[in-house]
């Protein structure tokens, strides 16, 4: 388990402010925002690298917050592997680990035998990342921290470490604590989320809840929702099967109406009535060259204004009176329906995708 | 000698970045005049005294002696140096401390200071006339005359070349070097040990290098305390005074050789970053 509680740090004139939050034993968390959030101070204050000027770490129930970094049990794995270069691969696996079978362990679990003399600088950077990720574990550590593993790794090793990654938390069983910019890259390997921004905790909870519930538009965009409005919600009584439907399920909440410029879209939210936004994903909003006869109670007819194609995916600007809808389909979707500039479509999404915050 | 990466990367010529051929005509022709002046002097004074000092240094016990006092002094102040400029590097590297400036401040005053005015500071404060002179003496320590005070005088000109370069030898190994080594079981001496260190051993012994180098050159705070015995360059000042150019030749062209000693494994140790 990792608890942080009150987590103040300064560094320089940047400082992380007050930060709370709790990782399970044995689950995976995964830091996120943007750079310059203060993510890489969170992992080196809780690694102990960085003194604290208030606030308490807990690692496995353990209070460590005034021990120093080589008493915790923690392994840390930074972005560009930092492996020693006087060291052989062997060398720095073996660094940190309390017996020989534990290295030879992890050698053979990386595959890393072939390379084990080789000179570092002379590796991958896929290489690097397992050897760097091998040292660390090589030492046993209940709590894992990592730094940006993949992201300065091609899409092929970045894939490759990832797995390894997995497995890995999957056969030690270890807590992992894991930095990314990446959204994408939280949604893909996290239990639980923890959003920062200028050192502060913005959000924290399981990742499909940030995602789908982002606490202010900001959580929204940077964790890729294309559909942001501003406008007003205002509380209305329940109409139509969509909001029944809904009602029973994990969102039972007021049915709402939101108006934004010419289009009034219903949700179902515990917002307050007044200003506020409404969040839309891409990925929840269907396209049909005709209205459809189903529950879902938000329907807009509009004109397509772009395609951005990316391999499998697109995502097809709508324009309703004025107001842009984004969707993402697949390719073979938009080749089907004969998608293109100006053609009529329409946009069609739950009132269960529609987030008010 | 082959460039090192980043000279490499420095000399890579861009596209378009040429000087116009009357502006490389005048740039080149006053990039060799300087050249030519700091080369001719001293590729005159070998051709003219260097084989006859090298001949003198079988007959001549005077300039053995001389040499041999000064590669002693220059490497005992360097050892010195070692010894208190490597944690002061390494705190000025890593630390940011109420001070520090000034701390930087004191460490550049030796080398703007004329060295003469260096060795009569020396002499106020660890003569036999000041208390701390007087305790040294008191433990056999003579800071006029002796070697002891070539040491001192070496160490005071010469010591902020090594924590400079010592310094920026610690700077340029990442803190995250050491932060890896923490998480893995190491205190902090122990990580500075197994991987500060050696990473930054081909900058420290570089910077050991400069120093002695400078310590080896050392005349005017040294002429100061100490006259006799006599170091290298007291001796070739001497011998010029004494009996002119001829004289002062042969011991002048010795210490040039010598010099190339430690430029060229300087050198080396720059080819193989």
């Amino acid at each position: 388990m990792i608890a942080v509680d009150g987590l103040t740090v300064r560094v320089g004139e940047f400082a992380l402010d007050n930060v709370s939050f709790t990782v399970p034993n044995g689950a995976y968390g995964v830091v996120i925002g943007p750079a310059g959030a203060g993510k890489t101070t969170l992992l080196e204050s809780i690694a102990g690298l960085l003194p604290l000027r208030s606030g308490r770490v807990t690692l496995g129930g353990a209070d460590v917050t005034r021990l120093p970094p080589e008493r915790r049990p923690v392994g840390l794995v930074y972005q560009h592997a930092y492996l020693f270069p006087h060291l052989t691969v062997r060398e720095n696996v073996a660094y940190g680990a309390r017996s020989a079978e534990d290295v030879e362990e992890v050698v053979d679990r990386f595959g890393l035998a072939l390379v084990g003399d080789r000179d570092v600088t002379s590796l991958s950077g896929g290489e690097r990342q397992l050897v760097a990720l091998a040292r660390a574990l090589a030492r046993r550590p209940a709590v894992l921290l990592l730094d940006e593993p993949f992201a300065a790794l091609d899409p092929r090793s970045r894939a490759a470490v990832r797995r390894e990654v997995r497995t890995m938390y999957f056969d030690r069983g270890c807590t992992v604590l894991h930095v990314t910019h990446d959204f994408e890259e939280a949604g893909l390997v996290g239990d639980v989320a923890i959003l920062l921004d200028k050192g502060r905790l913005v959000q924290s909870g399981d990742p499909a809840d940030l995602f789908r519930r982002p606490a202010t538009p900001y959580v929204a965009s940077f964790l890729g929702a294309e559909n942001i409005y501003a406008g007003t919600a205002r509380p209305i009584r329940a109409v139509s099967p969509d909001w029944s439907d809904a009602a029973q399920g994990q969102y039972a909440e007021h049915p709402l109406a939101f108006d934004t410029g010419s289009l009034t879209l219903y949700a179902l939210g515990d917002a307050v009535p007044g200003r506020a936004h409404a969040i839309l994903r891409a990925e929840d909003v269907m396209l049909s060259r005709e209205a459809v006869a189903s529950s879902v109670r938000n329907q807009f007819r509009g004109r397509v204004v772009e395609i951005v194609s990316a391999g499998a995916l697109s995502k097809v600007t709508i324009d309703v009176s004025g107001t842009s809808i984004v969707s993402a389909v697949t390719t073979r979707a938009v080749q089907e329906l004969g998608l293109e500039r100006g053609r009529e479509v329409v946009a069609s999404f739950k009132a269960t995708s529609v987030h008010i915050c | 000698m082959s460039p090192t990466a980043s000279e490499a990367a420095a000399l890579a010529p861009l596209r378009g970045s040429s000087f116009a051929p009357a502006a490389t005509v005048v740039s080149g022709l006053l990039a060799s005049l300087l050249l030519l002046f700091l080369l001719a002097p001293l590729v005159g004074l070998v051709g003219a005294g260097g084989a006859s000092g090298v001949r003198q240094l079988a007959s001549d016990a005077e300039l053995r002696g001389a040499l041999a006092l000064t590669l002693f002094t220059a490497t005992a102040a360097t050892f010195w140096a070692i010894l208190g400029g490597t944690p002061l590097a390494y705190i000025l590297a890593r630390r940011r401390f109420t001070g520090r400036a000034l701390v930087l401040a004191i460490l550049d005053l030796p080398l703007v200071v004329p060295h003469p005015v260096a060795g009569i500071a020396l002499l106020l404060v660890l003569g036999r006339a000041s208390p701390l002179g007087s305790a040294l003496l008191a433990a056999g320590l003579r800071l006029t005359g002796s070697p002891f005070g070539i040491v001192c005088a070496m160490l005071f000109v010469s010591a902020p070349l090594y924590v400079g370069g010592a310094r920026e030898a610690f700077a340029r190994v990442d803190r995250r070097y050491e932060a890896v080594a923490r998480t893995l079981g190491d205190d902090a001496w122990r990580a500075f040990r197994r991987v500060t260190l050696p990473l930054s051993l081909r900058g420290l012994t570089a910077a050991a290098i400069v120093m002695w180098a400078r310590a080896v050159s050392e005349f005017g705070a040294i002429v100061i305390l100490t006259y006799n015995p006599k170091v290298a360059s007291v001796l070739s000042y001497d011998r010029f005074t004494s009996t002119g150019l001829s004289g002062a030749l042969p011991v002048a062209a010795v210490l040039v050789l010598l010099a190339i000693v430690p430029l060229a494994m300087l050198r080396a140790l720059r080819r193989d970053d």
